[in-house]
């Protein structure tokens, strides 16, 4: 079995579905990238079991076959090649590949493609046509607030809730939660499913960043995306999500309004000066007026910024950790955000103020105690 | 909810309806906790001793109180309210401030919601209840005791201040009976008599709460209705079958008492900066002593060490002690919790 292939577009396919492959597999013949030739056409696949991702290219060949190839080695090869036409020479009894560049002969073994693991098909499913931008949006706005904690599995993906009106996107890891809308995302019928982060991760590094429709399917155990030349097949988290929504608080009369990039920048800044392990910072509101200070008593450091802002509420300190609140604000475009509060040991909403069509974004994060009981 | 345990032991008990019924504890020693309405024609309260209340009402039957049932019943209203409103705040298993001015039914009229939750009320657990409807806490708190049981009374905008008016201090929600006896003695007797003075005079007399009750007297009252509502002490305390006559004895009636409280402390990191010891003799005398330390208690061997030496320093025991209670106030969070990362409940 032979075929020809330009070392670049090769290249670029395999990087885009190397993210898959797991360092220490289950199975070795998982640390291999499965190759099948259908003459003018390369199908690539990589798979960790949870995960598949495929990927199809143009070939010059005549020949219809298999063969499984280590991931790394060939990587590590075509990265170290200018682009190139490369020949691939596979021998279908010992599995024995040799790549002929203009500078030489590689030769490595492959594995048989018999082992590799069977690709789950699209069986009875839901299917959805979303936006690759929208796709990439929602998941961008979600996954940084997924838990890693695996105690937790049901946490550890982000929740999609399907309907025909609109699509919630929500993830938690306990602390904080989000919880991204589109209405211009819709179903058949009411579906709900928790499709994990690494499969979401690989996803926004493969999409475009256009309007490209990507073709979803949920069936009751795996989720099926494709687009362009990539298809990718994740199998579903088996866990119920937790009851979301009751942890919403629903009447949070104390809302602070503020430019979006000057809190930012203080709370930055701000927490510079914060205990390294709980990173907390102290929002002291009064009517119009917000003092952002931290300490760490540890080496004596201490800093306080005021800040211009819109409050309207009870005077109140809340305390909360400075990581989160970059993380969540950093996500934001908004220019202006409002953070509604209720009560010092109760959760924080942040909600941008200008929004967009179609999207509804909701963040919500819990705060650190301070010293004082209240 | 009107007479509510003494309603919940009628309703599951056939044999109690339409007869004086006491929930509370033993006839010798007990208190009243709460006296059905046949009861009350006897002049039997919450809160009498049981010794008073059987003497008041012979024929009165006492039941002990089951917590659990009274728990169910209260989440059962709180969940006709909560179809209604977020907005509520919880005085009691039985009682809440709900503010309706936007609530979940879009309904204008929030006697027309007062009369809806009586209804769904009674409708879940055959019970009743009293409303009181007005513009802000302090009147829909009076408006609730005016008219029970089963009442609904409103009190409208234009009609605060005279109601207020012709209302003895003592029925004044938030004035006590020494405030209310020390009105009396500088002729404050009703509503009418209070707004004759200024607040600077009020709150020389009667020091922050001065405030309040110049505004009450003039039927203004801005509290929010405040659904999270902070406790300011947390405390546990016992009446003994028989008073208590010496030093073992008591130190071992506190025993208990301080375990309680550490308990709770443990529980919700909630911790105290002063220890209150409240002893009651066989004659009904109270009398109350405290320390305060400079940093929250956070050591039981600590906290015990001061609750007895609390109790020592009234040595010897002058007569039989009825009650001894420990609280704690100055509550404070522990270490452990300050920088906590609080979580989502789920």
């Amino acid at each position: 079995m032979k075929f020809v292939v330009s070392s670049s577009v090769l290249l670029k396919q395999l990087s885009t579905v190397n993210g898959v492959i797991a360092n220490n597999p289950i199975v070795p013949i998982l640390e291999n990238f499965l190759f099948q030739i259908d003459q003018t056409q390369l199908t690539v696949t990589a798979s960790d079991l949870q995960t598949v991702m495929i990927t199809t290219l143009a070939v010059e060949s005549s020949d219809t076959g298999a063969i499984a190839i280590p991931a790394r080695l060939l990587l590590d090869t075509l990265r170290g090649l200018p682009d190139q036409p490369i020949t691939f020479k596979v021998d279908r009894d010992t599995f024995g590949t040799e790549i002929i560049t203009e500078n030489g002969r590689y030769k490595l073994s492959g594995e048989n493609p018999i082992d590799f693991p069977k690709v789950p098909q699209v069986t009875k499913s839901l299917s959805v046509q979303i936006s690759a931008d929208i796709l990439g949006a929602a998941i961008a706005n979600t996954i940084f607030a997924v838990s890693n904690d695996d105690l937790r599995p049901a946490m550890t993906g982000v929740y999609v809730q399907l309907s025909p009106e609109y699509t919630n996107f929500v993830a938690t890891d306990g602390h904080r939660l989000i919880r991204y809308k589109r209405s211009d995302v819709k179903s058949e019928y009411d579906s709900t499913m928790i499709i994990p982060r690494k499969a979401l991760n690989l996803l926004k590094s493969s999409l475009p960043s256009d309007d490209t429709t990507v073709t979803s399917d949920f069936s009751s155990s795996n989720a099926f995306f494709s687009f362009n030349n990539i298809r990718m097949i994740c199998r579903l988290i088996d866990e119920r999500f937790p009851d979301y929504e009751n942890a919403i608080p629903q009447n949070n009369p104390n809302v602070l309004t503020i430019n979006r990039s000057e809190f930012l920048g203080s709370l930055k800044r701000i927490s510079i000066y914060s205990n390294k392990t709980t990173h907390q910072i102290r929002l002291k509101l009064a009517k119009n007026d917000l003092v952002i200070s931290a300490e760490d008593l540890d080496y004596s450091n201490e800093a306080n910024e005021r800040l211009m802002c819109d409050y309207d509420g009870d005077e109140m300190e809340i305390g909360f950790n400075a990581k989160f609140m970059v993380e969540m604000l950093s996500n934001l475009t908004s220019n202006m955000i409002s953070l509604e509060m209720s009560q010092p040991n109760r959760a924080g909403l942040i909600i941008p103020a200008d929004k967009k069509a179609d999207e509804d974004i909701l963040m919500l994060v819990m705060p650190v105690m301070l010293n004082t009981y209240a | 909810m009107d007479a509510f345990y003494a309603s919940v032991e009628q309703r599951d008990n056939p044999a109690l309806r339409g007869k004086p019924v006491a929930v509370g504890g033993s006839r010798e020693r007990g208190v009243v906790a709460a006296a059905s309405y046949e009861a009350r024609k006897f002049g039997v309260r919450s809160a009498m001793s049981s010794m008073v209340a059987a003497r008041k009402c012979p024929n009165l039957i006492f039941v002990k109180p089951r917590f659990e049932s009274y728990k169910v019943a209260s989440k059962q209203i709180r969940e006709v309210f909560a179809e209604y409103t977020h907005l509520i705040e919880p005085l009691s298993l039985d009682e809440a401030y709900l503010d309706v001015t936007e609530n979940l039914k879009g309904m204008a009229s929030a006697t027309a919601i007062a009369k809806e939750i009586k209804e769904k009320i009674k409708e879940r657990t055959q019970l009743t209840a009293s409303a009181g409807v007005s513009y802000n806490k302090f009147l829909a708190k009076l408006a609730s005791d005016y008219q029970k049981p089963d009442g609904l009374f409103v009190i409208k905008p234009n009609q605060g201040e005279k109601f207020v008016e012709d209302l003895e201090v003592y029925r004044f929600h938030g004035i006590g009976k020494v405030t209310a006896d020390k009105m009396n003695k500088m002729n404050i007797f009703t509503g009418l008599d209070l707004r004759q003075y200024d607040e600077s005079f009020l709150t020389k007399h009667f020091g922050k709460a001065g405030k309040y009750y110049y505004n009450i007297a003039r039927a203004i009252d801005y509290r929010p209705v405040n659904t999270e509502r902070i406790r300011k002490s947390v405390g546990s305390e016992n009446t003994f079958w028989r008073d208590l006559e010496t030093n073992v004895e008591l130190e071992a009636g506190l025993k208990p008492i301080i375990e309680d409280v550490w308990k709770y402390c443990e529980r919700t990191q909630v911790y105290g900066r002063t220890v209150h010891l409240k002893v009651k003799f066989k004659d009904f005398q109270i009398i109350t002593r405290s320390r305060t330390t400079l940093s929250p208690i956070v050591d039981s061997t600590f906290f015990e060490k001061i609750a007895y030496d609390l109790l020592e320093q009234l040595y010897p025991i002058p007569k039989g002690v009825r009650l001894l209670g420990i609280s704690l106030s100055n509550l404070a969070l522990g270490d452990d919790m300050v920088g906590k990362q609080l979580s989502l409940e789920f």
